[in-house]
């Protein structure tokens, strides 16, 4: 565990950052908070001589209300967002994640950018944001592209930027009235660590208390994180409770595919996911009716 | 590639040539010399490294140091203005928030942010913010209580002042002792908040090399042919070395069975196994070197699991070892047949332990050098400065005069820095060679590849009792899973055994034993050494068996518990025991008559008790002091041959100040600070006029170091006669200057005066006002001087005032059968813990919410210290319970070589301790003082597993009880 070395280049605007990246492809990784990046370099997960700093950029920090909702900066660190009075008014399902995320010397400096596009199974960001609807831009020296936040990562450490891309925001559209969403994690601990296994879940309820619109996400039990939509199908129409949220687990349990680590076996992780699937639309139902008492 | 950057450390610009590879951590400690920044882990999961960067806390292990201009950083350094300490500093001194100090300037810079934002936190806020922190000694608990009470020490606190309130608060009237009893802070507190205090990874020497060694990428094969040519030819490589350029001579632990090389021979037995080193200009120049030593292996089929390497047809690790077999214990005490067919209830079951590895917050280090005229200086983080000595003669072959071991502050042990180690070893030779001083310091990874962990013990435990649950006989077989080399292992398999009968009567009791080797790291000594496990076992059976006969569990302990003045079935002498008083204090501070089987599912109370050594009888070799190549193998004496503890103390010539020479070993557990006291007692003078020197063997006489919970009784002896040898030195020129017998002279706090008769409230014989005194006490100014005075009257007379003092354990103690000599000890401790907890059903998690703690220590010389010891012990008891394990690849590659994958308990995991003490006194230890280092650990491990137990209704016989186990053993149930 030490450092290679390696070359930095700092950049100070976005052109320059997909210049350098593209310059040096496949030999350079963008640098963020380096939580995720220095980690997988002294242990030579990633070995690569060209590292292209985004920190000098700083219009990508911050969070912000746009006309259709929110929009975090990717340079946005998980305390920064954490703070926002805006994601604790109107988001605050997010918190569920970047609350129980890492410890705080990690939060500081770690950012949201970082947590998308490292496309590490058990990070937290992608299954809740993802429930959310949120979508990524991508920019690049060609123009700037949206999409959906389910697209991004395509398997382990691997998303769809391109050589010269850099992601600088994801937005996560205003929620409709009763609307509820939650992020449910399982770890072998309480402080510092990272996801056993994860559920989001998102639902919407119709005036008359049935789901219209469901969405799961599952994290940490498979190479990427794992939209079920059939178990979203599979609740629209239905009261929601405790029967409705059992089907919908067992259909979780069985699109999950998870692995066995020194964290837990395989088995041991899809019970998880059906446990938490159930917790998650729990509490997200609970916050949908909470939005309208 | 370097670039320049201006940094702003603690308000100063700092114009810096660096490579942008640099991490912030490297460029403080390394350029800036700010060593207070720690290096845990190197990889963002320990928090050591934690500095503030813009007033809030990042681990500097993870930042660019050429990202970090415009930015203000704040180290440990720069907290301190003008050497005023912060409060929050004060209040770690005061509230026992630090204890080996390697957690600690990082725990005060994340407690000083949070304080900054928000000045009066909740709970909960404080164990957030300090949720990023790793501490292994403290359990978090005085931590936690420091930041809660940081608002106390906002003005000039007097230390002295509140450390005799809560004495006379504790004792109610005048107490019998000044010093011993009261609950000083450390001695050593101020300089670990202040990033002071410097471990051996934070000091360099001029000219200075760095070493690496290269491991066993394999876990068994035949080393055939080692190229080193191409890493001696990188530039900045100074030496390499193999087996072939160091002494053939084995090294280990136990005499008998020294099998370790200190770089491989013919060949590896684990992944890690060491077999080349280098010296290099810089650590990383030598790690790339390490990557250019080419090795060609044979590989060999290799066994990880105990059970499997006793197999008729399994791959030997050793040829001296038959199947594997390291150690064999054939114990058999009483009549166990008759016994068995006599008991009313007979119940076998089969326990596994867990291989926990000690992970000390600081990594080990060694530096080494050598004098001209031929003296090996070596500067080591060890817990046993002298056998390092000892071990190091023996491998160079060279007087142990001639090797001078320096123990710089060490942060944490826990038997994981008991033994010689391959740092210690190949700094020494590298330094040998290159005629300059090597520097090797251990990344976590390779903590874990040495290992000396916890052996993993398959344990089949029968016991059979009468109808009232008496035990009537134990019957133990253990499998140990030592992995491959001896180190520690002799010893650990007797302890297995010895250690189960000290805490209940056994009418009978037969032990069978094997140590194992298997290709995995070598296992050793971890606190408790060789006994949680079979505890944890025990424990379990019998509270097994109380449910089984309809009694309640703590209830069968009383009815089994030790008592005072016994000899147990395998002839250990027990003295002082209030056991008993441990499991009623227990039992009545925790509700536990109101709670156990009232709870409702999900919720659960357990209890455990455990008790251990106050220091082994007998030394770890035999024989005198002297290098071990002199003489043959020494046959077995039943005593001592040397003192096992030695004190100096050397009074300044103006008397003002007392100066505590012992090699004991300060590791963390706080001995500095309990040898100061009760060399301060025993002197008369108020400990703030001491200092204590206890890191160099060139200074310091020989102690036998921080192993078996031995440095409280046998130092605590060696520290307290040596102070009587000083006072006695003193009595004919105080008897003088008082005019009273020499015999009638008491020192006190600072005074010397006459004897008062206790009963009389007067002078023993009238005393002579004397007009020459000093300084003039306000009650009785005519009967006592001041001891300043008295000692430099000596000094005048006689040049240097210095007593000393020694100790060795008793003659004759144990048994007159083989083995009989591990567990001895002239003192047992006795503890109690009830555990409550609550397990989510659906997910298996654990949730330790409290620990009500009880014990006997014996007097205790400092509480808060026993206090923290306990603490710390149920803390990582309790982790080690629920979520510790090295784990192995089926290549014997270890799957979790770090704090990322093997984990410890946080601040946000450890529960509520209460900890108390009950009141005993030990004729055989000083002031009455017995262990609380090691015992405190005992009866963590019983008391999780019974309440999860309790919880959950079904019992998980192998560690660590994981949500996983739970979850299985729910649903086999159902
Ligand atoms: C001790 C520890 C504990 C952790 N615990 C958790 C946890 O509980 N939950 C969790 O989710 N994560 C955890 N992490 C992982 C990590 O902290 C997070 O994933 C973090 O959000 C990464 O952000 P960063 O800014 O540090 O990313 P970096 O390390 O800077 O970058 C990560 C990757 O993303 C790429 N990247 C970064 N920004 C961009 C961008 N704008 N455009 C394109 N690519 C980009 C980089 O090239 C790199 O490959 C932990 C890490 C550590 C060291
Ligand atoms: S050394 Fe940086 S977190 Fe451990
Ligand atoms: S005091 Fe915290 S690790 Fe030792």
């Amino acid at each position: 565990m030490y450092m290679p070395d390696i070359e930095l280049h700092e950049a100070t605007t976005l052109e320059r950052a997909a210049e350098f990246k593209a310059r040096y492809a496949p030999n350079a990784r963008l640098l963020a908070g380096g939580t995720d990046l220095l980690v997988d370099l002294k242990a030579r997960r990633i070995n690569v001589d060209h590292i292209v700093s985004l920190n000098r950029i700083d219009d990508l920090r911050g969070v912000s209300q746009t006309k259709d909702g929110l929009r975090i900066g990717a340079l946005t660190t998980i305390t920064q967002v954490g703070n926002s009075q805006l994601v604790r008014d109107r988001f605050s399902a997010i918190l569920d994640a970047t609350s129980r995320m890492a410890g705080p010397q990690i939060r500081n400096v770690a950012t949201v950018g970082g947590n998308l596009a490292c496309a590490v199974p058990c990070a937290d960001l992608p299954p809740i944001l993802t429930v959310m609807n949120a979508s990524v831009l991508l920019w690049s020296p060609e123009g700037e592209r949206r999409v959906p936040l389910e697209t991004l990562i395509v398997n382990v450490r691997k998303t769809i930027l391109r050589d010269n891309e850099v992601l600088t925001a994801v937005d996560v559209p205003t929620q409709p009235p009763r609307y509820g969403a939650a992020y449910a994690k399982f770890s072998l601990r309480d402080g510092m660590a990272i996801a056993v296994a994860s559920v989001a879940a998102g639902l919407t309820l119709n005036k008359d208390n049935t789901i219209c619109d469901a969405r799961i996400v599952l994290g940490a039990v498979a190479p990427v994180p794992k939209l079920v939509e059939s178990a979203g199908t599979l609740l629209l129409g239905q009261p929601p409770g405790e029967a409705a949220f059992r089907h919908a687990a067992e259909i979780a349990m069985k699109a999950a595919e998870p692995i066995s680590d020194v964290r837990g076996s395989a088995d041991f992780r899809r019970e998880l996911v059906g446990v938490l699937t159930q917790r998650a639309l729990k509490t997200a139902c609970e916050r949908a009716r909470e939005t309208v008492a | 590639m370097t670039v320049t950057r201006t940094l702003n450390v603690n308000g100063a610009e700092y114009t810096l040539a660096l490579s942008p590879s640099d991490t912030l951590l490297d460029v403080l400690r390394d350029k800036l010399g700010l060593t207070g920044t720690k290096k845990g882990c190197n990889a963002g999961d320990c928090g050591a490294c934690t500095v503030l960067v813009d007033g809030e806390t990042a681990n500097s292990c993870l930042l660019l140091a050429a990202e970090m201009e415009g930015k203000a950083i704040t180290t440990i350094e720069g907290l301190t203005q003008n050497g005023k300490l912060t409060p929050i500093q004060k209040a770690f001194i005061h509230e026992g928030g630090t204890q080996c100090g390697f957690c600690t300037p990082g725990m005060v810079l994340s407690a000083t942010a949070l304080l900054n934002r928000n000045p009066s936190p909740t709970t909960d806020e404080i164990k957030e913010a300090l949720s990023g922190n790793l501490c292994r000694c403290t359990g978090y608990t005085g931590i936690l209580r420091a930041v809660r009470r940081c608002d106390h020490y906002r003005g000039d606190t007097d230390p002295s002042g509140e450390a005799k309130k809560e004495r006379t608060d504790e004792g109610g009237k005048r107490a019998k002792h000044d010093t011993v009893g009261v609950s000083i802070p450390r001695v050593d507190a101020a300089d670990k908040v202040t990033g002071r205090a410097q471990y051996t990874a934070d000091l360099s020497l001029p000219n200075m090399l760095h070493g690496k060694i290269l491991g066993s990428p394999i876990a068994h094969g035949r080393v055939k042919r080692i190229d080193k040519s191409k890493a001696e030819a990188l530039p900045g490589v100074v030496a390499v070395i193999t087996g072939d350029d160091v002494p053939e001579t084995m090294y280990g632990v136990s005499p008998a069975r020294y099998d370790e090389h200190i770089l491989a021979r013919e060949k590896v037995r684990h992944v890690g196994d060491e077999v080349a080193a280098v010296a290099a200009i810089d650590e990383k120049t030598a790690i790339k070197a390490l990557s250019l030593i080419a090795v060609e292996y044979e590989e060999l089929p290799a066994v990880f699991d105990q059970m499997e390497a006793v197999a008729d047809g399994a791959p030997q690790l050793h040829d001296r070892y038959k199947n594997n077999i390291n150690t064999h214990v054939d114990h058999t005490f009483g009549d166990i047949e008759k016994e068995f067919a006599e008991s009313d209830h007979v119940r076998e079951e089969t326990f596994t332990g867990n291989n926990v590895y000690q992970s000390p917050l600081e990594p080990h280090a060694s530096i080494a050098t050598w004098d001209h005229d031929g003296t090996l200086v070596l500067y080591s983080s060890t817990q046993v400065p002298h056998y390092v000595q000892y071990m190091m003669a023996h491998v160079l072959h060279i007087p142990l005069g001639k090797v001078r071991v320096i123990r710089p502050t060490v942060g944490g042990g826990f038997g994981g820095k008991a033994a010689t180690s391959p740092l210690d070893l190949c700094s020494a030779i590298l330094s040998k060679k290159t005629g300059r001083p090597v520097k090797m310091v251990y990344s976590r990874e390779e903590m874990f590849h040495y290992g000396r962990g916890r052996h993993k013990q398959h344990m089949k435990f029968k016991l059979g009792v009468d109808r009232n649950g008496k035990i009537k006989a134990f019957k133990s077989e253990i499998y140990l899973d030592g992995g491959a080399y001896s180190s520690f292992g002799v010893a650990t398999a007797y302890y297995a055994g010895s250690v189960v009968p000290t805490l209940y009567h056994f009418p009978a009791y037969k032990y069978d034993g094997f140590r194992v080797m298997t290709n995995k790291p070598a296992c050793g000594a971890m606190r408790g050494h060789g006994v949680p496990q079979p505890r944890f076992a025990f424990e379990c059976l019998l509270t097994m068996i109380a449910d089984d006969l309809g009694i309640d569990p703590i209830e069968i302990r009383r009815r089994n518990a030790m008592t005072p003045n016994t000899t147990t079935i395998n002839e250990m002498d027990i003295g002082s025991c209030e056991f008993a008083a441990t499991l009623d204090a227990a039992c009545e501070k925790s509700g536990w008559n109101e709670k156990h089987g009232n709870l409702p599912p999900g919720r659960g109370i357990g209890v455990g008790c455990g008790g251990f050594v106050s220091g082994a009888g007998y030394c770890i070799y035999r024989g005198q002091v002297q290098m071990s190549h002199e003489k043959g193998r020494e046959h077995f004496q039943k005593r001592s041959i040397f003192p096992h503890a030695n004190a100096i103390v050397k009074i300044s010539e103006d008397g003002m100040a007392a100066v505590l020479l012992i090699g004991a070993a300060e590791i963390g557990q706080g001995s500095d600070t309990v040898l100061t006291q009760m060399c301060a007692e025993s002197l008369g003078i108020p400990s703030s006029r001491m200092r204590i020197r206890s890191e160099d063997s060139d200074i310091s006489p020989l102690d036998l170091g921080a192993y078996s919970s031995r440095v409280t009784l046998m130092a605590g002896h060696a520290v307290s006669r040596a102070g009587e040898d000083v006072v006695n030195k003193m009595r004919p020129y105080a008897a003088r200057m008082l005019g009273c017998d020499e015999a009638d002279v008491e020192a006190r706090a600072g005074r010397m005066f006459v004897r008062w008769d206790k009963d009389t409230k007067s002078p023993t014989q009238s005393a002579i006002p004397n007009p020459q005194s000093a300084i003039a006490d306000q009650q009785s100014a005519t009967d006592d001087v001041a001891w300043e005075e008295v000692a430099r009257q000596y000094f005048n007379d006689n040049g240097p005032l210095v007593g000393t003092g020694c100790y060795k354990p008793p003659d004759g103690l144990g048994g007159d059968y083989k083995g009989s000599t591990v567990g001895t000890s002239p003192a047992y401790s006795f503890g109690t813990s009830v555990c409550e907890l609550g397990v989510d059903l659906e997910t298996g998690k654990v949730k330790i919410d409290r620990f009500t703690d009880y014990h006997d220590c014996g007097t205790p010389i400092n509480p808060r210290a026993v206090h923290g010891q306990v603490e710390g012990a149920i803390v990582m008891g309790a982790s080690e319970t629920i979520m510790e394990d090295v784990q192995y690849d089926a290549k014997g590659q270890i799957l979790n070589p770090d704090l990322h994958g093997y984990l410890t308990m946080t601040i946000k995991d450890a529960p509520e301790i209460f900890s108390g003490i009950v009141d005993s006194y030990e004729p055989r230890g000083p002031f009455g003082a017995k262990e609380i280092g090691e015992g405190s650990t005992l009866p963590v491990l019983g008391a999780v597993a019974h309440a999860i137990a309790n919880a959950t209704g079904v019992w998980i016989k192998d560690l660590p009880i994981t949500p996983e186990k739970i979850l299985n053993a729910l649903r086999d149930k159902r």
